[in-house]
């Protein structure tokens, strides 16, 4: 078996396996899951060392090929894949709120394994299965991590937006394969196709909505805010955080620079669209009361960076939407880690019924601040250089407009991250929390490594520009220039700026928030015109699908309902009637009488003769 | 000659007989007798085909239809008293045709005759029935068979039903 | 007349004579001599026509055309059944036992004879001595129904039996002839059709009425209905079928549908034969009693063999053929059904009865069997008759009436589901608590037809091969 199939059919397998268990064994679920997770990473990362590979299979007849391939780009993505499943394995050894162990172990090694999957395929419809396999597991994820309703709803509400996107994205793959005569991404690429004309247009933006709605950009963000509520911190650190982030920007990556050469219309939508999502998704998470909701706002927000960072069509902006979706994902996952096992220690994740757990959870404390830092931009850590490159790369388009909003996206995070380390870490201790502990090493292990990832990818951030980006970029015909260094230019002045604004515009929240650093965000969540704003976004006025379902979906239901009545009655109700109507007439009319039955005979007979004789 | 005013005059008698007959089994014989000796003066004017037609469709086939029909009429549908006033204009009736069929049969037949000698080589009897069709004979004797069945059959029930 | 299947004819009638005389004293002799006559000619005609080596040889060295030899023995199978059945359901007392086998077997040298023949005036005298021979059967048990039914059945088809003698005799002014071979001839040759055809189409209306075609049926269903229990599976099963239907088939393929010689009678044979499977579908969807109901679908069954025989060209002759024969299998199983039920609960009003299928599995098996074949479920028998008479209706262009076609057996499907569902299944009435499953002499034949649906429609490949051999015969 080649090398290339352990990291999508390991995990598989392990996953069924692990239905075959005994609920009630211990630690052997969470054993097998964290040793497949572990081999696939091992893999994971032979296959990245090893040189361009491929493999390939005939499979549905003549010109498509089961085709995987391990090129630059799929071998890093897949390296990261293999990281955090192994990472949120060991996380939730023992973390309770995950949901049924069996289930949980099931749905993450079957999302590993497709999500590895969709990562090496080269053929597209190859990677449009593996990606449809994702939306399976992401509803049963949701809906099997707790036994509410509320989380049946989320799971369904995650199911239908991505499920009308990947719709979007099969149309959109199915056009490309015609206009391009075949479904091979790199055989595609040898001849980039042009958004010259209408249907190229049309699938090149079915394959965006497609990819941005798995990125979980604005509009389709939806769903996450909704699912850290309801469900774990553990599927919110590997889904929406991880897996999604990355598959999401890597199509995305493929798609507008790999398979299509884009125009400036297309580049103008890419900024705008990353721009928007930066800036709603932060407004939305600066006035959050919620430590996983607001993280899950920031991962939206995030997403933002990296389609901008594409968007830009320069190497060095996709050099950092690249390097900002790697980076995302370890500080992203380690936020929502620490969220998991503050949730676990005091039983809560309300901003106001928290405080003062430095002194208890110290190590959650420092990977926290770590990661708040790097998402944050603050230099030296991750996130700085990565947002680096992306602004340096918006600047060279000669959008100044982007690069703001990017700036000010940057600011209101900071911001809200001032306000939620303060609201949750530091300050005073709540009475009910006076006896909390750090939490279990299986933990913190994980934390601390992403923690750590954070650090070194800053403070050698050449190591992950010149092992991971450089060659992907290599790998899809990029020129490019030296990214990494540390360049003390008038880009690091503006984010010191940002950093100091932010602290005074924390300063502020609290003096008018009455020293309460969960109301630290009010002076402008309760501005004149964001006041109603916000009221109406927290009655989901613009969420989309919540719109769809209210108004659209029960005039649609209703309309189909009464259609299906109707088919109903002309199918089944009317011919009965009909039927039966006529068999009652011929019913009565058989009724025995001799001289009716003598009379018709020689009717019909007469007339049949004058027929046969030549009357017609 | 002879033979043409015998199977004439049997033919009359029989025809006679069928109607005056007081039970409709009788009548139905006789019709039976009727057709034979009419098909007889067809075989005897050369047209075997009319003849072996007529015997197979109103000798054979109507009769044992009568036959059938007459045996499913109940015994005391058969007690019903008949108005027989007709059958007593019937001798009159008969002396009047016999004394008009002296008179204008014997041309008549001559004129037959005549005919005869035109069709010459129609065949006998025997190679009308036998050597064309044969089939039919066969079709007759079943027709016979079954009639015979079909009284054998109705009629066992009527006389216990009395 | 093929003289290599008169023994056919000759033996039965020999056995008929021989009954009274022998079953005298000993009444159960006649059930004896008749089985064993019919069993006799049965083995006779398996020897014939099963061999291997006739098999191997596609059927080539079959007597006649095939047709006649499969249709005797389609005779055989049905009279050997009726009478086996017969056998042990009659009453001890029946003053004219011997006779009732006697008519049978007479029955079945004229239904020989009918489809041995090749010249239309000894067609005619064996259909009316069929027709005299089932009049006296239907009569058997002597009920007031039965009277009726017997009546009716005279009547009604008398008119027939007038239009082919007139048929006849035009056909013998303008023809000079007739035997079938004159009449392929003139039909194959390019003389003006005029008053041959005029003469057919008189034939052609009385064998119509013979097979009970709507608008012609109305006898049938008091017929059927009223008939001594066996007879009934007789009659349906096989005598209309051979009297009529058979007349039809042949009279089609005389007459060239196929090449367009006679136009118009096709066109209005082809639309009784949908008036006939409409109507009786429809009609047989609000009985109440199950012999009507099963007379009704009789109608709408001969309806598609009519259908198939006014479109004339080879496939739908085969269509026409194959399904005649299987329209001998499964209305034989449902209407000797039909008469177990009425021996064991005592009425065959479907309102009365219910649940039978827990006192009689058996019964309830062999009518699904049937029914679903009569619906032309795959994969029995039913199923590839009907499938060739759509198709060959598709193929002619005719697509309104295939549709149609396929229409109305859904219709069938739904008033067998609704008589089995009356009948067999659900609670147990009153009439069926006290009905237990009849004996294993009268399950014999219905079993054996049962399994006589599904082979046929397993082995529907040799069976394909042989009643292509006979279109091919017949249509040349």
């Amino acid at each position: 078996m080649n090398l290339i199939f352990i990291p999508i059919v390991l995990p598989i397998i392990a996953a069924l396996a692990l239905l075959l268990m005994c609920e009630k064994t211990k630690y052997l679920k969470e054993l097998l899951a964290i040793g497949t997770s572990a081999v696939a990473l091992l893999a994971a990362a032979n296959i990245f060392l090893l040189p361009v590979q491929a493999v390939s299979y005939a499979w549905l007849g003549t010109g498509i090929t089961f085709t995987l391939r391990a090129d630059n780009l799929s071998a890093f993505l897949l390296l990261a894949v293999s990281l955090f499943s192994l990472a949120i394995s060991v996380y939730s050894f023992s973390n309770p709120n995950k949901g049924p162990a069996k289930w949980f172990f099931f749905n993450l090694l079957m999302t590993q394994g497709f999500a590895a999957g969709a990562a090496l395929a080269d053929n597209l419809l190859a990677m449009l299965f593996f990606w449809e396999g994702l939306l399976v597991f992401l509803y049963t994820f949701i809906a099997l991590s707790q036994t509410t309703y509320a989380a049946k709803r989320t799971a369904m509400k995650a199911f239908l937006i991505n499920g009308v996107t990947d719709l979007c994205l099969l149309a959109g793959i199915t056009i490309t394969a015609y206009i391009a005569g075949t479904m091979s991404m790199s055989e595609i690429a040898q001849n980039k196709l042009t958004l010259d004309y209408g249907w190229s247009m049309f699938a090149y933006v079915l394959l965006l909505i497609g990819a941005v709605s798995k990125a979980g950009a604005f509009p389709f963000h939806t769903w996450i805010p909704d699912a850290a509520t309801d469900s774990s911190a553990a599927f919110m650190a590997y889904v929406p955080a991880a897996i999604d982030k990355l598959l999401g920007i890597y199509f995305l990556a493929r798609a507008s620079i790999y398979l299509f050469t884009l125009n400036g219309t297309m580049q103008l939508v890419l900024m705008t669209l990353g721009a928007v999502t930066i800036l709603v998704a932060v407004m939305m998470a600066f006035v959050q009361k919620d430590y996983k909701r607001l993280l899950s706002y920031h991962a939206v927000s995030q997403t933002g960076y990296m389609i901008l960072g594409i968007g830009t069509l320069n190497p060095i902006g996709i050099a950092g939407g690249l390097f900002h979706m790697i980076n995302h994902a370890t500080y992203k996952s380690c936020l929502f880690m620490t969220a998991g096992s503050v949730e676990r220690q005091t039983g809560s994740s309300d901003l106001s019924k928290l405080g003062g757990l430095w002194s208890a959870m110290p190590v959650t404390v420092l990977c926290f601040v770590i990661a708040a830092a790097a998402i944050s931009g603050i230099a030296p850590l991750n996130g700085f250089f990565s947002k680096e490159l992306v602004y340096k790369g918006t600047l060279d388009t000669g959008y100044t407009i982007f690069f703001l909003a990017a700036e000010l996206g940057s600011f209101l995070t900071l911001a809200s991250f001032l306000k939620l380390g303060h609201a949750v870490f530091f300050g005073e201790r709540p009475e009910n929390l006076k006896e909390t502990k750090e939490a279990p090493f299986s933990m913190l292990l994980p934390m601390l490594t992403l923690a750590g990832i954070c650090v070194a990818f800053g403070f050698g951030a050449r190591l992950p520009t010149n092992w991971f980006i450089s060659p992907a970029l290599a790998g899809m015909n990029i020129p490019h220039p030296l990214l990494s260094g540390f360049h003390p230019d008038k880009l690091y002045f503006v984010s010191v700026i940002v950093i100091l604004a932010a602290v005074a515009n924390h300063m502020i929240g609290l003096a008018i928030g009455g020293g309460k650093p969960s109301k630290s965000s009010d002076h402008i969540h309760y501005a004149p015109v964001l006041k109603e704003t916000y009221a109406m976004a927290e009655r989901r006025v613009f969420d989309l699908y919540e719109v769809l379902m209210d108004r659209a979906v029960p005039a649609v239901s209703l309309a189909l309902f009464k259609a299906d009545r109707f088919f109903d009655w002309a199918i089944d109700a009317a011919p009965s009637r009909l039927s039966g109507f006529f068999g009652g007439t011929s019913r009565r009319f058989h009724n025995g009488s001799y001289p009716l039955y003598m009379a018709l005979t020689l009717a019909c007979a007469a007339v049949y003769i004058l027929l046969a004789g030549g009357l017609k | 000659m002879t033979t043409h005013n015998l199977l004439f005059v049997l033919a009359a008698v029989f025809a006679l007989w069928a109607v005056m007959a007081k039970k409709l089994l009788t009548s139905a014989i006789m019709l039976a007798l009727v057709s034979v000796a009419v098909s007889l003066i067809f075989f005897d004017f050369s047209a075997p085909w009319a003849g072996v037609f007529e015997l197979s469709v109103c000798a054979g086939l109507i009769t044992v239809l009568f036959i059938g029909a007459v045996s499913l009429i109940r015994a005391d549908e058969d007690k019903r008293p008949e108005n027989r006033a007709f059958a007593y204009a019937l001798p009159l009736a008969a002396a009047v045709f016999a004394i008009a069929a002296w008179f204008y049969l014997p041309p008549f037949f001559e004129e037959l005759a005549a005919g005869r000698q035109m069709a010459a080589g129609g065949g006998t009897i025997g190679t009308a029935l036998w050597g064309l069709r044969r089939p039919d004979l066969l079709g007759q004797v079943l027709m016979l068979a079954a009639g015979v069945f079909v009284i054998k059959s109705v009629f066992p029930r009527r006389t216990e039903n009395k | 007349m093929d003289k290599g299947l008169l023994a056919y004819l000759l033996i039965p009638l020999l056995s008929a004579v021989i009954i009274p005389f022998a079953a005298r004293n000993r009444p159960k002799l006649a059930d004896i001599l008749a089985n064993v006559t019919l069993l006799a000619g049965l083995a006779n005609l398996a020897w014939l026509a099963l061999r291997p080596s006739i098999i191997r040889g596609e059927f080539a060295d079959i007597p006649g055309d095939g047709f006649s030899l499969l249709l005797v023995a389609a005779v055989y199978l049905v009279a050997l059944c009726v009478t086996f059945f017969s056998a042990w359901f009659i009453e001890e007392g029946l003053p004219n036992r011997s006779a009732y086998y006697s008519l049978i077997l007479v029955s079945v040298s004229a239904m020989c004879g009918v489809v041995t023949t090749t010249d239309f005036f000894t067609l005619y005298v064996f259909i009316e001595v069929l027709a005299v021979t089932s009049f006296a059967l239907i009569t058997t048990d002597e009920s007031g129904a039965g009277l009726e039914g017997a009546l009716k059945y005279f009547f009604l088809t008398f008119p027939a039996s007038a239009l082919i003698i007139i048929g006849i005799a035009v056909m013998l002014m303008s023809l000079g002839s007739l035997s079938f071979e004159s009449l392929r001839f003139f039909m194959a040759s390019d003389l003006p059709a005029g008053p041959v055809t005029f003469g057919a189409a008189l034939m052609l209306l009385g064998f119509i009425i013979k097979a009970g075609v709507v608008p012609f049926h109305t006898w049938a269903p008091d017929a059927y209905q009223g008939a001594y229990a066996p007879v009934s599976a007789h009659l349906a099963g096989i005598v209309t079928k051979v009297s009529g239907v058979y007349a039809i088939i042949k009279m089609a393929t005389l007459l060239r549908f196929f090449d367009g010689r006679a136009q118009a009678l096709s066109e209005m044979l082809m639309f009784l034969g949908l008036l006939s499977i409409a109507v009786g579908a429809l009609a047989a969807l609000k009985q109440t009693n199950l012999k009507r109901m099963l007379a009704f679908s009789s109608i709408s069954q001969v309806g598609y063999i009519v259908l198939a025989a006014g479109l004339g060209t080879p496939l739908a002759i085969m269509g026409a053929i194959f399904h005649l024969i299987n329209h001998a299998t499964f209305k034989t199983v449902l209407f000797l059904n039909s008469a177990s039920v009425e021996k064991s609960a005592g009425t065959t009003d479907m309102d009365k009865l219910g649940g039978l299928e827990h006192t009689m599995p058996w019964t309830s098996w062999t009518s699904i069997v049937a029914l679903l074949s009569t619906a032309g479920v795959p994969p029995l028998s039913g199923f590839w008759s009907k499938l060739i008479i759509i198709l060959a209706l598709w193929e002619a262009g005719l697509k309104g009436y295939a549709v149609l076609a396929l229409l109305f057996s859904i219709v069938t499907l739904a008033y067998f589901m609704m008589m089995q569902k009356k009948v067999f299944f659900g609670k147990k009435t009153p009439a069926a608590e006290s009905s237990p499953e009849v004996c294993a002499p009268l399950l014999a034949p219905v079993v054996l037809m049962s399994g006589l649906i599904v082979a046929l429609g397993l082995l529907f490949p040799y069976f394909y091969v042989y009643v292509k051999m006979v279109a091919e015969r017949i249509l040349l």
